[in-house]
């Protein structure tokens, strides 16, 4: 394509791209996130090709691969417009029938519809599925409009208008006042006031300046920004370019976890659709703006989600965090002035400059605005992606989203903010997404990770779980993170394996309190967070395990046995046959009996037990 | 890795410490791990100090810096999939195999290594076998698949007598 | 040019150099505040924590290492308050139960305080100040010791654990290493280690003054500022 050097030439171009689509009739929006193509979409998506040009469809009929498109429980999914119809767990077989019967003669295929748990009733459209009803997809909706790969689809779909808008007429200091009225607050973690960052950044010193955008999604348990850069990287871009154009950068990084090729991928493509438009480089659309993107992979370390040590990590240094007495707005990436948002908080710009701060500013709470994707995952019905309002509850999303707990178990508590964040339990389950209000109750919605935990999940599993992650993720430069962390480890290890003793909680508070102090840097400060909200919330359960040697949620392996119950096991030898242990006896047909001496509590009975008769305790 | 490769992988970074990260990222990609040689030949290419390359490859997790298994087991590690039982599959995989997280089996066949977190949380457990993902992994179904990937027949499990 | 600006350490107006250190600058008029990794001349990399400070701005007071702390005009500090004490108590604790076989380090944990240590000592030989790691980089510009791996497993080594030849062999690393200063006198066996309490006469000095310079031999040691 050749180079635009005009705005009116980006128009045309968009006129050119909707008239060669004009005879597409149907559009089949099959996701190709990373959890659909966990269930094979992939085969989905060459049965469907092939299918297609059996019958001579292809020019009519647009199959589009989307990013993720957030029901990853039913992946893979597709929706078919017009109609807005929803399939859900679709597999190579039924692209024949698919193709048949709803795109040729506009039927519906009744067994691929999705299922109301609820009513028990089949549901025709995507929109009509509870998962998505209660949701308000701002950015996830625009996953479904893109191919990843296709800078065309998102300038058909208006891509680059707010740049357009950014680079014509609107100055860098009225772009800057925009995202200060729209009340943009940092999606990564933080919270902090975008409007604000960009401003400090645009009056320190200086003439070179970097805008950067932090893909390094390091929080076990959240994906939604490697959801939207997979899904609709030139949405980032454009994110990224109008902050540049606000503080006048020249030069931008995407810091992108190597451990999500396709986030490496796509936005590696997007840069060279974008380059090749010259839509980056020198003199973009025609104005005196120049401006570039690198992409900058990550080496898979937790501690490079902290600005300081993110900007260390491109300078090609090890990932150390520094203390910020200057911040790094002034003093950032190759000690020049720098802005660093994450992935969804960069995707929230355009649609700020080309609908208003007051639409963006119409959603949300009186703090926080806008909607929030989160990562809704755990011991939940429906997982995936989902995107609300700020201000929601935590009930509504875990439970008129979410479905409520698997297997009818009750739900206990929900950790949010990843290894920075705390647990909740169900009595706060009526707290607003709110930055202010969660991290008043000792928890965050740092970057959107929602864990649902219920009945089998043991509290002070978690926090050991979280202590583990941080012990290996910690840097290691500064002695409260490092050997603070590892001795609130050696604690809770003790009472997990039935070495407790009353005064480690105490003294695991105190410490935790001291490193909160005293750390670094952020990964430091917040680190005892999740080991202080369960001792908050669910200190009976680390009480248990202390005086009475009982791990009552039957996770913790030194204090529980395995057992069968005779009522239920009917001995037809799967576990027998099973146990690598040889712990298990017992005659066919009649109910088996487990050695706790021999047992090493894997855990394969329990898995391949068709009864649900192994019991733990 | 020869100095041809490594010189292919430098071209148009030579002298230019901060793409470290970028470099030996692609020297990993074209052979598995990171050999002493090649960081050496890094260090003279980008001028950086030997300590600070050999500091920063050990710093970032996703640097190996001895060959990897033929199959790499990799397990998810992630929040979600911890609660729904990785601990156990993590157990399952070093005890069947006998090695250590992060080790290779002395006939080379596999090594073990953990991620924080795939993305892909709605079906966890997760288990890659290079490229390849498992989901809803439960330990009898990891055991069958290192079994199988091992050569051996899995146990016949599946339809003992079922009245 | 040398330029001043006025301070507030713990009540007392100081004229200090702009750009030095909080703790440089009280350590210069003889406010001792503990600290373990900081060397002089070397750069700071706040690894110990010790020589926190409360940095009160607006009237709300944020804790903060003084050696990574640069003084700017009208600067409030204070370095000895009871949360101060008490957080340095706590990391001196971690530290002396981490390394009781280092003589600086029992004097430390006494000089903070700390009498008794409620986790199981450990017998580490390095407590990863980096004071070895900056002295071959910064002053002898070798570069053959760095640190090595991250979180838990992170120790100094040599590249790929072999002394390189660039080593100049200066054994710098060892003089300044603090797990080697005035070794301590008392028996720290594995296993029986214990406070060896020898630096009592300190400690009565240190709670009778809080905050105030002992003129330590820890300080002699560590060439700080008031034996320089």
């Amino acid at each position: 394509m050749p180079r635009l050097n005009s705005h009116r030439e980006l128009e045309h171009l968009r006129e050119q791209i909707r008239e060669q689509r004009e005879n597409i009739t149907t559009t089949i929006m099959l996701c190709g996130g990373p959890g659909c193509q966990a269930s094979q979409s992939q085969t989905v998506v060459e049965a469907f090709r092939e299918e297609l040009s059996q019958q001579g469809l292809d020019s009519s009929v647009r199959l589009r691969v989307t990013g993720c498109q957030g029901f990853c429980e039913q992946g893979p999914v597709m929706v078919i417009e017009p109609g807005n119809i929803f399939y859900c767990k679709v597999s190579p077989e039924d692209a024949f029938e698919i193709v048949h019967q709803t795109v040729i003669k506009g039927e519906l295929i009744e067994r691929l519809l999705y299922e109301d748990p609820v009513s028990g009733e089949r549901v025709k459209t995507e929109s009509e599925v509870p998962f998505y009803r209660a949701q308000n997809q701002q950015i996830l909706s625009q996953n479904r409009l893109v191919d990843p790969l296709s800078i065309e689809d998102y300038i058909a779909a208006g891509g680059y208008s707010a740049l357009v808008r950014a680079l014509n007429g609107v100055s860098p200091e009225s772009i800057i006042g925009e995202i200060k009225a729209s009340g943009l607050r940092g999606r990564g973690g933080g919270g902090f006031p975008t409007g604000r960052k960009w401003a400090e950044c645009s009056e320190a010193p200086g003439d070179e300046k970097y805008v950067i955008c932090n893909a390094d999604e390091g929080d076990p348990g959240a994906y939604m920004d490697r959801a939207v850069l997979e899904g609709n990287p030139h949405l980032v871009l454009e994110g990224m370019m109008i902050g540049a154009r606000a503080v006048g950068a020249q030069k931008g990084y995407i810091y992108v976890r190597n451990e999500y090729p396709l986030a490496v991928k796509h936005s590696r493509i997007a840069v060279d659709q974008a380059r090749e438009l010259g839509l980056l480089g020198d003199n973009i659309l025609g104005s005196s703006f120049s401006f570039d993107v690198a992409i900058a992979r990550g080496g898979g370390a937790f501690v490079c989600g902290e600005s300081t040590a993110l900007m260390a990590s491109i300078e090609g240094k090890v990932g150390e965090p520094r203390a910020k007495d200057v911040h790094t707005v002034v003093d950032g990436l190759f000690h020049k002035p720098t802005v660093l948002n994450n992935v969804e908080t960069w995707a929230n710009v355009p649609s700020i400059i080309s609908n208003g701060s007051s639409s963006f500013a119409s959603i949300g709470t009186e703090s926080s605005k806008g909607t929030k994707i989160l990562a809704l995952t755990g011991r939940i019905k429906n997982t995936g992606l989902v995107e609300v309002p700020m201000g929601t509850s935590i009930r509504e999303v875990v439970f008129d989203i979410g479905g409520g707990g698997i297997n009818g178990n009750s739900i206990k508590a929900v950790q949010t903010g990843g290894p920075s964040g705390g647990c909740l339990p169900v009595e706060k389950f009526d707290l607003p997404l709110d930055f202010d209000v969660l991290s008043e109750a000792g928890s965050m919605i740092g970057s959107g990770g929602m864990v649902v935990m219920d009945e089998a999940s043991c509290m002070v599993d978690v926090a050991k779980y979280f202590l583990t992650f941080l012990q290996d993720e910690s840097c290691g430069n500064c002695l409260p993170c490092r050997v603070g962390i590892d001795r609130m480890l050696e604690m809770i290890t003790d009472i997990t394996e039935g070495r407790g003793t009353p005064g480690q909680l105490d003294l695991l508070a105190e410490l935790g309190e001291t490193i909160s102090e005293t750390a670094l840097c952020g990964l430091g400060k917040t680190a005892p967070n999740p080991v202080l909200s369960t001792l908050r919330y669910f200190r009976s359960e680390y009480e248990a395990h202390i005086n009475e040697n009982k791990c009552p949620a039957g996770v913790c392996k030194a204090l529980i046995t395995y057992s069968i119950d005779p009522d239920r096991c009917n001995g037809c030898g799967v576990c027998l046959k099973g146990c690598v242990y040889q712990a298990i006896t017992g005659e066919k047909k009649q109910p088996h009996v487990i050695d706790v001496q021999l047992c090493q509590k894997c855990g394969i009975c329990r898995s391949e037990c068709k009864f649900d008769a192994i019991q733990v305790v | 890795m020869s100095p041809l490769a490594i010189d292919q992988i430098l071209d148009g970074r030579r002298s230019q410490p901060d793409q470290l990260i970028e470099v030996l990222h692609d020297v990993q990609e074209k052979d598995g791990y990171i050999p002493e040689e090649a960081m050496q030949a890094v260090s003279q290419g980008l001028g950086v100090p030997i300590m600070e390359v050999y500091r920063v490859a050990s710093f970032y997790k996703a640097f190996r810096l001895k060959p990897a298994g033929k199959n790499v087991l990799t397990i998810c590690m992630g929040t979600a999939c911890h609660v729904r039982g990785a601990r156990l599959l993590l157990d399952q995989a070093t005890g069947q195999l006998g090695i250590e997280l992060g080790d290779v089996t002395p006939d080379g066949l596999f090594s073990i290594e953990r991620v924080n977190c795939l993305g892909t949380c709605a079906l966890g457990p997760i288990v890659t076998e290079n490229e390849t993902y498992h989901h809803h992994v439960t330990p009898g179904k990891l055991r069958k698949l290192i079994d199988t990937i091992g050569g051996q027949q899995p146990e016949e499990t599946q339809h003992a007598q079922t009245q | 040019m040398q330029q001043y600006v006025n301070v507030n350490i713990d009540g007392a107006i100081i004229r200090a150099i702009r750009g030095t250190s909080v703790l440089d600058t009280a350590i210069e008029y003889g406010i001792c505040i503990p600290h373990l990794c900081h060397v002089p001349g070397l750069t700071d990399i706040g690894a110990c924590r010790l020589c926190i400070v409360e940095h009160v701005v607006n009237g709300r007071s944020k804790v903060t290492t003084s050696c990574t702390l640069n003084v700017e005009e009208g600067m409030v500090i204070l370095t000895s308050t009871d949360k101060i004490r008490k957080l340095r108590h706590n990391l001196a604790e971690l530290l002396v139960a981490q390394a009781p076989n280092s003589r600086a380090i029992q004097d430390i944990a006494v000089r903070c305080g700390v009498t008794s240590v409620r986790y199981p000592f450990r017998n580490a030989d390095c407590v990863l100040c980096g004071r070895c790691v900056r002295t071959c980089t910064e002053i002898w510009k070798a570069r053959a010791i760095g640190f090595v791996g991250r979180g838990k497993d992170r120790h100094v080594d040599y590249p790929f654990g072999i002394q390189p030849e660039f080593c100049k062999q200066c054994n710098n690393c060892i003089q300044i290493c603090p797990m080697t200063i005035t070794p301590c006198n008392g028996p720290m066996k594995p296993g029986e280690e214990y406070l060896c309490g020898q630096c009592e006469s300190q400690l009565i000095v240190a709670d009778e003054t809080p905050g105030s310079c002992v003129w330590c031999e820890l300080g002699e040691g560590f060439a700080c500022g008031r034996y320089a």
